[in-house]
């Protein structure tokens, strides 16, 4: 051990019950889910600004859990990415699976926790992003006169308008519940690594309905690490009221306007953010063209047989 | 904080602070030569260990994680026959990672044989955890499954 250097206490409690008395306890204690982001952390160890009481929500039953039906399926804050991929594979969105792959190997995806990904203050991984496409919700618990609480939020309502997160303190997400449908047009696309480059790294993650000129239902993430994320309907509207096939000039009017609304947003975005988006979103035009010139050729086929 | 856990099959009982990464253990207190590097968690995937048979990236594992489990470092692993058959298949397709990521690929070769994970999109996936770039994707599916097949091999002489 390093002189001068206290060990932190670890806290392992067994159920959500028991977490709530040490909690109480311990109100300044540090939240341990797979621990990916914290160890990643260049002043992790040694550091005399650790905190002294860590609780580790791994052994925590409660958190391990999974159900579905028909509509949603619910992971329990501390199921691995890993898990949710192999369990989800067949009825989890698409856009999801590929969102959890770009996390890396299993090696990666299998220490970190659904509940971590969406919950750590200074980083914004590309999850929150691509689940409230699909209007997720989590259950968040906290504490109030003593007592523990629980309820049901959407998941855009934890965080702010910048995408940061914004739990009352003390509060801990406990389930994860992802609806169930698909939209015929879902793409991820991420440029640079979230982990070792954030400042100059960038997500995308949209889904919609492409019919004809339309693209109805759009829905659209952009998400910088060191930052936060933007999904609004402002942005979704941009995509909603165009008239696909786009031709040059319209095509970089959008650009400018989701570069705008992202600097509104996130003053610092960094340059290479800038051109790493204008680029993601020109690939995403050039897809819907594609998508909207193929319907009407094939339009024009059906009439003329 | 005391922590009890095997490491390269000897049960070790040690003293340690309670959030320090694994890949530190190893190197400064169990002075294992084969962990190569500590990136501070920048996942550079040359610190792999198998921790209870799963590949893990030993910068990512704090203390308080291990305590009763079983580490095998690549130290440990190298005088398995399991490691003959990845060795073997190194000569057979006469394709050999670089000595910087030799001992975390071996590993995380072997945890896809032993999880039966020898797909393309397995192996593929999994090795983009390494940084090295010492060998290309399609090497290692032609190493992962000549691996297999001596393994089977070796398994169906046994039984």
């Amino acid at each position: 051990m390093l002189e001068g250097l206290r060990s932190p206490n670890i806290h392992t409690p067994s159920n959500l019950s028991e977490y709530s008395s040490i909690i109480q306890h311990y109100p300044t204690s540090s939240l341990w889910a797979g621990g990916t982001y914290i160890m990643s952390r260049r002043d992790f160890y040694p550091s005399s600004t650790t905190n002294d009481e860590i609780i580790y929500l791994g052994t925590i039953e409660e958190l391990h859990r999974f159900q579905r039906n028909d509509r949603i399926a619910e992971f329990g804050a501390m199921v691995n990415l890993y898990e949710v991929v192999s369990t989800g594979r067949t009825i989890l969105p698409k856009i999801l699976i590929k969102t959890i792959q770009s996390f890396g190997g299993n090696i990666v995806t299998g220490r970190i926790t659904l509940g971590g990904s969406l919950c750590t203050t200074d980083f914004r991984s590309s999850l929150p992003g691509t689940l409230s496409l699909f209007d997720a919700s989590c259950e968040v618990r906290y504490m109030k006169k003593k007592r523990m609480h629980s309820k049901w939020f959407p998941l855009m309502t934890i965080y702010d308008k910048g995408g940061k997160l914004n739990l009352p303190e003390r509060a801990l997400v406990s389930r994860i519940r992802i609806n169930l449908y698909e939209r015929s047009y879902q793409k991820f696309f991420q440029e640079g690594s979230f982990f070792q480059d954030q400042e100059n790294s960038v997500s995308i993650a949209i889904s919609g309905n492409p019919d004809q000129d339309n693209f109805n239902d759009a829905r659209i993430a952009i998400t910088y690490p060191n930052l936060g994320f933007i999904a609004s309907h402002d942005l979704d509207n941009i995509f909603s009221s165009a008239r696909f096939p786009l031709d040059q000039s319209e095509s970089q009017s959008i650009e400018d306007a989701i570069i705008e609304m992202g600097m509104a947003t996130f003053p610092s975005i960094s340059p290479l953010q800038k051109i790493r988006t204008r680029g993601i979103i020109k690939e995403i035009i050039n897809d819907l063209n594609i998508n909207a010139l193929t319907a009407a050729s094939l339009d024009e086929a059906n009439t003329s047989l | 904080m005391k922590i009890d856990c095997v490491i390269d099959g000897k049960a070790l009982s040690l003293s340690l602070n309670s959030n320090k990464p694994l890949s530190l253990i190893l190197a400064e207190d169990i002075q294992n030569a084969s962990i190569s590097s500590h990136c501070n968690g920048q996942m550079c995937g040359l610190c792999v260990v198998l921790m209870d048979g799963k590949a893990v990236l030993s910068c990512l594992i704090p203390a308080f994680e291990i305590r009763g489990k079983t580490i095998i470092t690549f130290e440990g692993y190298a005088k398995t026959k399991n490691a003959k058959d990845i060795e073997k298949a190194y000569d057979l397709t006469h394709l050999r990672p670089c000595q910087s990521c030799y001992n975390a690929r071996t590993l995380l070769i072997e945890s896809l044989l032993s999880s039966n994970l020898t797909s393309r999109e397995d192996v593929i996936r999994e090795m983009e955890s390494l940084k090295c770039h010492c060998l290309e994707a399609g090497d290692v599916i032609r190493i992962v499954q000549a691996a297999s097949e001596i393994r089977r091999k070796r398994h169906a002489r046994r039984s």
